[in-house]
């Protein structure tokens, strides 16, 4: 029996349907699981002088970097906690994490060699098949190391360095030296100087000049235990023409006390690069992901941070370029959903400190459910950065009464010769477009993801398209249930 | 047409040494790195905060901001890592009869 197209319609529909409710069974289902804890060494809970150090010799690091981690450590200690962005940063106990565990002897560069309720993690979270499928290197870091690391051959052969961070203070120290904590000091404030103390994993990437990486290298950050804290570090060197994509997801179970992640990235685009750093955050809400990532973009130079919040308790992260060379150009596109108990404080921020030198922000923000989002950034030009040109546009969606949108924008101009722009809207989900919707057959919930989607689709469909897939299927999970 | 202001004797800024100084509304760090004399504005072009007072390195020449951990070269003024863009302003040291005296306009 043939099927009409209305039919096939209708099976489509219910096709989805069914998956966003089985996607809905809750995030537990999905990402919120965890593994039972076979580790090689779990630090108890708490940050002290001794940790730093056994971190230091666990990783049999050079003398300079446990001077810079100890060092690290007193600004830490020296800093008050910032009293901006949320009232729930009071709540973050230094003293109730684990500050490093290790959960594997080395990082591997074959899954077969990961030890295996590992190995099952990842798999389940689908990143050996996105590996296989259209990835040009993973790096999978669980806890506070990488437990696996591998770059396509014939990149390798290029000279593209991409390995986990540790693994380059051993086999590039010149280079690590070099670049490291140039972008993002320890004392640039409390939470990178924490990162500095104790930090463990993240990325190295090396791109050498002319090279293109087309496919995206991604990294995929995984927490398990109960009150873990991850402290990642990232570097990324494009040299002069080179290009690369990097992308980071993340998650973690859900538990009902807090971990704390505090991440510092750091981009380097020498004259004519162009770094693409996209991120796909969706922690578990007892999260507090506090974050600092900074660029510098050198003639000629383009960077683009692509910054999707989606989960956390508490997210502070506003990705910063600096746009030191001549017609260098910055890109942050930015989308904060915050739901129920979380609060979204994210942004970007531009300094112009050369000539002819061009920025976009694109910031759009949803809150329901009581949520808050908040845009918070940053456009500085300098003086003698003449010919300079901005854009920034932050729009905000409240799909309820209950939730909430803040925008803080500071822009400082040195200089009389420039162009810059500042739109800021917030909208209401009206009853105007529901009925609108509703009256060409759409129920409410699917006419409210409708406009949520046009809402972002401008900055989703920047995304490569699997990432792309997989934010607008976020998304829908995040609206279930939100009509009643 | 450029002041000469006297700093202290030189015995009295020795390797390694720092010293704050005042002059009308100019706030000077003057550092002895290994035998060679630097001064710089003490103000990180950062924030405006006091940059002379930071953890001072006289084996590579620099001094990092105590507010937000900016590197600076006392040779040249320009900072070696962010936050900061911008260079701070120097000035010329010189040492006549044993006294370190201060170039400033």
């Amino acid at each position: 029996m043939a099927t009409t197209p209305d039919t096939n319609a209708a099976d489509a529909v219910a096709s989805e349907n069914a998956s966003l409710q089985h996607i809905n069974a809750d995030y537990t289902e999905r990402y919120g699981f965890h593994d039972a804890e076979n580790y090689l060494y779990k630090a108890p809970k708490g940050l002290t002088r001794e940790l730093v150090e056994k971190i230091s010799e666990f990783k049999s690091e050079p003398q300079w970097m446990r001077e810079f981690r100890l060092k690290a450590l007193d600004h830490f200690l020296a800093r008050p906690m910032p009293t901006w962005g949320s009232p729930s940063l009071a709540e973050v106990d230094f003293d109730e994490i684990h500050y490093f565990v290790r959960a594997s002897e080395r990082s591997e560069r074959s899954w077969d060699d990961v030890p295996e309720d590992v190995k099952k993690t990842f798999d389940r979270l689908g990143i050996p098949e996105a590996e296989r499928k259209f990835l040009a290197g993973v790096g999978a870091q669980y806890e506070s190391e990488v437990v696996y690391h591998q770059v396509n051959e014939q990149l390798e052969a290029q000279g593209v360095i991409f390995t986990d961070m540790d693994t380059a203070l051993r086999e590039h120290e010149d280079l690590v030296k070099e670049y490291f904590a140039t972008i993002i000091p320890p004392n640039d404030n409390k939470l990178a100087a924490l990162n500095s103390a104790v930090w463990s994993g993240g990325s190295f990437v090396y791109v050498p000049p002319g090279v293109h990486v087309e496919m995206p290298l991604q990294a995929y950050f995984r927490i398990n235990t109960e009150n873990m804290g991850q402290f990642e570090r990232t570097l990324i060197l494009a040299d002069e023409g080179s290009y690369v994509h990097y992308v980071e997801g993340c998650t973690a179970p859900t538990y009902s006390s807090d971990s704390l992640h505090s991440a510092v990235v750091e981009l380097i685009a020498k004259p004519g690069a162009r770094i693409r750093y996209t991120t796909v955050q969706n922690w578990s809400n007892n999260v507090f992901n506090l974050v600092t990532k900074r660029a510098v973009a050198e003639t000629d130079a383009t960077v683009e941070w692509v910054d999707c919040n989606l989960g956390s308790k508490l997210t502070m992260k506003y990705p910063s370029v600096y746009l030191m060379g001549e017609r260098a150009h910055g890109e942050i596109l930015s989308i904060a959903f915050a739901g129920h108990g979380q609060h979204q404080d994210a942004g970007g921020k531009i300094v112009h400190a050369a000539p002819n030198t061009t920025s976009n922000i694109f910031a759009k923000s949803i809150s329901k459910d009581g949520g808050r989002s908040s845009y918070r950034g940053l456009l500085e030009v300098a003086k003698g950065a003449h010919g300079s040109k901005s854009k920034v546009v932050c729009d905000a969606l409240l799909l309820d009464e209950d939730s909430r949108s803040d925008t803080y924008p500071t822009i400082r101009i040195g200089e009389d010769d420039v162009d810059v722009g500042h739109e800021a809207t917030v909208s209401k989900v009206g009853e105007e477009q529901l009925f609108y919707l509703m009256s060409h057959g759409l129920g409410e919930e699917e006419a409210s993801k409708l406009i949520v989607n046009g809402f972002i689709e401008p900055i989703v469909k920047e995304l490569p398209m699997e990432y792309a897939v997989e934010m607008n299927r976020l998304i829908e999970l995040q609206m279930e249930g939100s009509i009643g | 047409m450029a002041d000469i202001i006297e700093i202290c004797p030189l015995s009295e800024l020795p390797p390694g040494a720092r010293r704050i100084v005042e002059w009308e509304e100019l706030e000077i760090g003057v550092f002895n790195c290994g035998g060679e004399l630097f001064a710089i504005e003490d103000r990180c072009s950062h924030d405006d905060g006091p940059l002379a007072e930071g953890d001072f390195d006289p084996d590579t020449c620099t001094v990092e901001c105590p507010r937000h951990g900016s590197l600076f070269d006392l040779r040249t003024g320009k900072p070696k890592t962010l936050p900061a863009y911008v260079p701070v302003d120097t000035f010329p040291v010189v040492v006549e009869d044993d006294i370190v005296k201060l170039e400033v306009d």
